[in-house]
């Protein structure tokens, strides 16, 4: 072949058409896992952060708080960020899923509902499930650093007007804390958006699926690959486009 | 000249040398996917090991060749070759028409046909009873292309992965119905796994493994296809053949 100019005649369009409908379920599996991880991987991330803050004055609850809050929050965390996101996929795909849903011997799940699972959806969930429980470790981080980063006396304040701790962290502390966390939490949104693509491992039909199917099957890399980076490109654009509105306006309420 | 600049000189002379006397007679890179016992995998002592490693060197050493093997994955090797990261690929590759369009083979050194494997208790009698069932296959392989051309490129019935491990795992999961692929490894990993059988459709066409190259390198492809014929009539062949499967290579 000759040195290639981009976009011109080499550049074999019909392979993409042909495929076009592999890309398009696999751009919109990549967005639904997005949106569903993204979601449960904040929500988690939270109850994480919170279990790590955990400091009651009084005893029983302040060596509890330390033994079961505290100190599993931290070794999870430490385990998610510290182990490689592919690796997990593989695990809880391979090795913990079928521990729990498998046809004839899931502890949670068997017997046909347990197949049927595992058939329809088996990569998805624990694409999520990975995902989520990683994605989760980092967020708790953004969230403990938000959270810390509100002055002491806003708390005490709080309290001083009769507030219980959670209303306080409700009322008062989370509201403040949730602008400064925007920019990091939308790091962690993007970083998310592109990781879904390490779960076409375990055969999950999103974008990066659909391109390493179409190089494996014609031996050509530009096209599939080049595709799929623009759609990912696009979708972390809107992203980045959304959360910089949002920022403004919760800017502009500050003022107000 | 200075004498920094004569060294210099002096050095790129030399390295010109070397590299040139090295061209004539240099390492050949072979690239195989080491996730596919009996035919290439990694040993315990990080050493890839298998029976298409053996055929390559026995025939390597008849003709005089010098062979590096790198364990690249199977979805990337026609890439490498394509890139000239590889001189030669062999890693149990089907020779097709489609992939003779691209590449050149030698004569198969391996009969091969594809093989299903099943959960004990599956009713599947043949491949077209795997219509609307989920079938895993390995990614631009063989069983991937008649999987397709059987069902649809774009079925999502057919899950693909990157390794034949990877299809039996999923297969024992609970995760797919079949897993598909060539005959040698099918059976090797079904017979690890008391759980699984294999079901050889009668339809399936007798094919076989080749040696590929460039499109083109002709030099390359005579020397192993006269090494691939002197091996077999030396008897090296056969010995190697009854390691690895346990049979005469004309036994079926």
């Amino acid at each position: 072949m000759e040195q290639p100019i981009l976009l011109f005649g080499w550049f074999r369009w019909d392979i993409l058409v042909e495929y076009k409908d592999l890309f398009w379920q696999g751009a919109w599996m990549t967005l639904r896992m997005t949106v569903v991880c993204v979601l449960l991987g904040a929500s988690w991330g939270l109850c994480l952060a919170l279990a790590r803050l955990a400091r009651p004055r009084h005893a029983p609850w302040s060596w509890m708080a330390r033994f079961f809050l505290r100190w599993p929050a931290t070794v999870y965390v430490s385990f998610f960020r510290g182990t490689p996101l592919f690796v997990q996929i593989l695990l809880i795909h391979f090795a913990v899923m079928p521990v729990f849903i498998h046809p004839a011997t899931g502890l949670l799940i068997s017997g046909d509902l347990a197949r049927e699972l595992k058939q329809e959806h088996g990569a998805l969930i624990s694409g999520v499930v990975a995902l989520t429980l990683n994605s989760a470790a980092y967020i708790s981080e953004v969230f403990r650093a938000g959270i810390q980063s509100i002055s002491r006396g806003q708390f005490d304040a709080g309290r001083s007007i009769g507030f219980t701790p959670m209303q306080v962290m409700r009322y008062v502390v989370l509201p403040q804390a949730f602008r400064r966390m925007l920019p990091p939490l939308g790091n962690n949104a993007i970083a998310l958006l592109k990781d879904t693509s390490l779960v076409s491992a375990i055969g999950l039909a999103e974008l990066a699926y659909a391109a390493r199917t179409v190089a494996g099957a014609y031996a050509r890399y530009w096209e599939p690959y080049l595709a799929i980076s623009v759609v990912y490109w696009v979708m972390t654009l809107v992203l980045t486009t959304m959360l910089r509105r949002l920022e403004h306006r919760l800017a502009r309420s500050d003022r107000g | 000249m200075n004498p920094i600049r004569r060294a210099l000189a002096l050095g790129l002379a030399a390295a010109a040398l070397a590299f040139g006397a090295q061209a004539q007679n240099r390492e050949l890179t072979v690239a195989s996917s080491a996730t596919y016992a009996p035919f290439a995998f990694e040993n315990k002592d990080k050493q890839i090991v298998g029976f298409d490693i053996d055929i390559i060197n026995a025939i390597a050493k008849q003709q005089g060749l010098k062979i590096k093997v790198v364990n690249t994955p199977f979805t990337g090797i026609f890439g490498a070759l394509n890139n000239g990261d590889v001189d030669l690929v062999i890693s149990g590759v089907t020779i097709n028409d489609k992939r003779k369009q691209s590449y050149d083979f030698t004569p198969p050194y391996f009969a091969a046909r594809q093989l299903i494997a099943l959960p004990k208790s599956s009713t599947v009698a043949s491949l077209k009873d795997l219509a609307g069932k989920k079938i895993a296959v390995v990614s631009a392989s063989t069983a991937d292309d008649i999987a397709s051309r059987e069902f649809g490129k774009t079925n999502p019935n057919i899950r693909r992965f990157e390794s034949t491990p990877l299809i039996i795992s999923e297969l024992a999961g609970g995760g797919v119905d079949a897993a598909m692929g060539d005959n040698g490894v099918i059976a090797y990993r079904v017979a690890q796994n008391p759980e699984l059988k294999t079901l050889d459709d009668k339809s399936f066409p007798e094919e076989g493994f080749g040696i590929v190259v460039k499109k083109g390198d002709k030099a390359l492809l005579d020397k192993l296809t006269a090494g691939l014929a002197a091996i077999r009539a030396d008897g090296s062949y056969a010995t190697i053949y009854k390691k690895w499967f346990n049979k005469d290579p004309n036994a079926r």
